[in-house]
């Protein structure tokens, strides 16, 4: 790759572009550039680029849903209602990501950040993301994918043939189960796996999984990758277990799975991996 | 060991240091640092601290006036550069030519609610060309940078100087209540506190910068504002500034050409 | 002090021959690399004192509020016919334009006073820009603006034009530039929303909306029945509409060139009963385009041995 270097050629290149860019005469951005917004670094920009895909615009998704009062208090099972919330809230503000998305002319957005809170009475989602398509291409017809993963990430997923669908997710809610006074006086002084919770543990996450991958089927997708699972007692009502799980779900477009062919390499840093833009052109 | 004096370490010291001497080395350097300090020239020689304890007492304040503390400045300052002495001194002792990696901390103890350790640690490494990078006051170069660091600044034709530091305890004022009240439903700014705050950093960086100077260094590279309460309350606040002062000895060495990759690994 | 001075406490530490930095060992040789020396570690402050939300805006009006400011404003109505004082029978999403105001007041002080401080330096340009803002006491913010001064190899002494700045440094800056685009400069804003909740998103932010939901109105739960989720358009509506003033107000700075490596932060401020502040910060480098659009190669993809 760098087998013919010439030392000092390549940064005295570097230094003429850095001198170019700041005498640039005023107000040149014009066209398609002309008021581009995005979060992605400069890194996702440039992989986004390599693969001939363009930032457009900054879009936000957002859904408060309401939770019926009294829900949390001693019960049995599964809190369907606030499942049913959490559901609405991720599904509308995903719509409402989707429309902002095809508004600007986007075809997907990336990167997107998904900040779920639930509070005792309403569940917030928060969607941020960037809206990108191919360069210059118009707005497909297809409803706008909305995916987690960064812009790095998309770009090795389209290299090897797959896209990413849409954001798969899924949430469960039950109680934990109620021990009488008794077992849990005989229980304090033994070593014994309490059977209620771990089979109530595991229906609830059962049920999450099984949610997330029905959103994903719905959308015809044929995985869900970087699946994220946030799990553990509610913070104000440490008797109800929460299970939520949310992923991209991608399809295979291309005939066949391509191959990437990694190289090995030995890296000397404990840190952040840097690399020099001259290099970006080939060696 | 008495605070104010830096003359003679501990007396446990001597053995650790001795078998040090003998040619085994302790780092705590990862191994990637460790074969970056090699390809930058030196030779690690081992682990080095120092430390001190102070108290932090209190210095009275008065509620509606912003200034500097010095008693407290001075402290601070005393105690840090104290630890720092006695780190170079084991440096000094197992002949290097500097400090790598060096972390400043501090460490509060339950015995003593007003009582603070300062602690400086870092690996001493020497040139293995035999050529000295001691710095103009003749001793051993300290800085905080790592080994990826190091390497990457020795490249540049930089060799660092000296871990300088400057700090300055500031007192912010209260706003009396009919201040308060007079600006109630306006956007003004308030000077005062603006410039409290512009002077007490400014301080602090002045200061670090007079250490760079009497090292006769061309620049300080990564300097650090860190603020710091202590166990002072909320309005006496501690800026202190931080950063390797490096001088230009050589030209620039040119990096290989890097290639742009996408790495697999998490 | 006035805007347009460095203060004395800064000029001395200026004046000294050596610079100081806040670039990290791998950004400071990437600056080396690209041709830019730095200078001096400049700085910026603001200290603001709020407005108590326009006076007596902290208490309920007993009507909406004009939308005179110009800023974005919705006014709901209760369609339930009631008349009660317990009853809130109008709401309003509301922008708070007095505190978007103060805020850019004092991000933009702060930041003249910074590159004031790299004019007196003689500065091309400011890079590595950190911005912090905090709240020391009810209703006093601070700003704090940070970066590192550099000077462009073999450009003019003194420029006329103003220093440019970026929150980017080293090789990022390097990549950027490398990409066809030149920093402009430093651009942030906040948004702020204020929600007067009436009685439909009171009754859901509390959680009892579905017992009301037989009422009727149109688009509320079919029957009340539990479990049939109800989304809170109010609410919705404010936490979005923050998101797009804060975009729409930073597009106004950036005088049609691009943002770059956008940051969104939000903060929710629940005050009861549905009432709450949502505000949005947004921040980025202005950039702009110096050269044509010139995609690199893929690159090489590679697994690291460790």
């Amino acid at each position: 790759m760098s087998g013919d270097d010439i030392p000092g050629a390549a940064f005295a290149d570097l230094r003429a572009e850095v001198a170019r860019a700041f005498a640039a005469p005023e107000g040149k951005t014009s066209g398609t550039d002309r008021g581009v917004t995005s979060d992605l670094s400069i890194d996702e920009a440039l992989l986004l680029h390599s693969i001939g895909w363009e930032p457009i615009d900054l879009i936000f998704g957002a859904s408060v849903v309401s939770i019926p009062v009294g829900i949390w208090t001693w019960g049995q099972g599964a809190l369907d209602p606030a499942s049913s919330a959490h559901a609405m809230a991720m599904t509308s503000a995903s719509r409402r990501m989707e429309d902002q998305c095809a508004s600007v002319g986007g075809h997907g957005a990336v990167g997107v950040r998904v900040a779920i809170e639930i509070h005792p009475r309403h569940v917030d989602v928060e969607l941020t993301g960037t809206a990108v398509r191919p360069v210059g291409r118009a707005a497909r017809r297809q409803r706008p994918f909305v995916s987690d993963l960064s812009a790095r990430d998309f770009a090795l997923l389209q290299g090897s043939g797959w896209a990413p669908v849409g954001l798969a997710f899924g949430a469960s809610f039950v109680y934990a189960p109620r021990r009488t006074a008794g077992t849990v006086l005989r229980q304090s002084t033994q070593n014994v796996e309490l059977v209620n919770y771990t089979q109530a543990l595991y229906a609830a996450r059962e049920s999450a999984m099984e949610r997330m991958q029905r959103s994903a089927l719905e959308m015809s997708a044929h995985g869900i990758v970087a699946v994220r699972v946030d799990e553990g007692p509610m913070p104000f009502a440490r008797h109800v277990i929460r299970f939520s799980s949310w992923g991209t779900a991608v399809a295979l477009v291309a005939e066949s799975h391509v191959g990437r062919q990694p190289r090995v390499v030995l890296a000397l840093d404990d840190q952040v991996v840097q690399f020099a833009p001259e290099a970006l052109h080939g060696g | 060991m008495s605070g104010g004096n830096p003359e003679g370490l501990p007396k446990d010291v001597g053995h650790r240091l001795e078998e040090l001497e003998r040619g085994l080395f302790t780092s705590d350097l990862s191994v990637n640092e460790f074969l970056l300090v090699k390809e930058a020239g030196f030779h690690p020689l081992g682990f080095v601290m120092g430390s001190s304890i102070h108290h932090t007492g209190v210095q009275t304040r008065r509620w509606s006036k912003s200034q500097e503390l010095t008693k407290l400045t001075e402290a601070m300052y005393n105690a840090r550069e104290l630890a720092m002495t006695r780190m170079e001194e084991e440096a000094e002792v197992l002949g290097a030519d500097g400090v790598v990696g060096v972390r400043l901390d501090v460490n509060y103890y339950e015995w003593g609610s007003d009582a603070a350790e300062f602690v400086a640690m870092g690996t001493a490494v020497k040139a293995e060309d035999g050529g000295s990078y001691r710095n103009v006051l003749g001793k051993p170069f300290t800085s905080d940078l790592s080994g990826q660091d190091f390497w990457t600044i020795m490249q540049t034709g930089y060799v660092p100087q000296g871990l300088v530091m400057g700090t300055c305890v500031y007192h912010i004022a209260h706003r009396g209540l009919a201040q308060a009240i007079g600006t109630v439903g306006q956007n003004v700014e308030l000077p005062n506190f603006t410039q409290a705050l512009y002077e007490a950093r400014e301080l602090a960086m002045t200061r670090m910068q007079d250490e760079a100077t009497r090292l006769e260094a061309t620049g300080i590279v990564g300097v650090r504002l860190e603020e710091k309460s202590h166990q002072w309350g909320s309005h006496t606040i501690e800026f202190l500034s931080l950063g390797t002062a490096v001088a230009k000895r050589g030209d620039e060495v040119t990096l290989p050409k890097p290639m742009a990759i996408i790495s697999l690994d998490n | 002090m006035t805007g347009s001075s460095v203060p004395e406490a800064a000029e001395r530490r200026l004046a000294t021959e050596s610079f100081s930095s806040g670039l990290t060992v791998p950004d400071f040789a990437a600056c080396l690399q690209m041709g830019l020396r730095p200078v001096g570690l400049v700085q910026g402050f603001c200290a603001m004192q709020w407005g108590w939300y326009g006076g007596a805006q902290s208490l309920r009006g007993l009507s909406p509020l004009g939308v005179g400011d110009g800023g974005y404003s919705r006014v709901w109505y209760c369609p339930h016919g009631f008349v009660s004082a317990e009853h809130p029978t109008w709401g309003q999403n509301a922008e708070q334009t007095w505190v978007e105001d103060a805020w850019a007041a004092g991000f933009d002080s702060a930041f003249a006073r910074m590159l004031e401080e790299a004019r007196a330096l003689g500065a091309n340009g400011v890079i590595g820009v950190k911005d912090t803002s905090r709240s020391t006491q009810a209703n006093v913010t601070e700003f704090h603006v940070l970066g590192t001064a550099v000077k462009l190899e073999g450009a003019a002494q003194g420029a006329a034009s103003d220093p440019w700045s970026t929150y980017l440094a080293g090789q990022r800056l390097a990549k950027l530039i490398e990409a066809g685009f030149a920093p402009v400069s430093v651009v942030a804003t906040l948004s702020s929303v204020r929600v007067w909740s009436y009685c439909m998103t009171r009754a859901l932010m509390e959680g009892y909306g579905y017992s009301m939901g037989a009422i009727g109105a149109s688009g509320w739960a079919g029957g009340g029945s539990l479990g049939a989720a109800q989304e809170v358009d109010q609410v919705t509506e404010a936490r979005i509409a923050a998101r797009q003033i804060a975009k729409e107000r930073l597009r106004q700075r950036l005088g049609g060139d691009i943002l770059h490596g956008a940051l969104v932060g939000s903060f929710v401020r629940e005050l009861g009963e549905g009432d709450q502040v949502v505000e949005c910060t947004l921040r980025g480098t202005r950039v702009r385009r110096f050269k044509d659009f010139d995609p690199i190669e893929a690159p090489v993809v590679t697994v690291r041995l460790s």
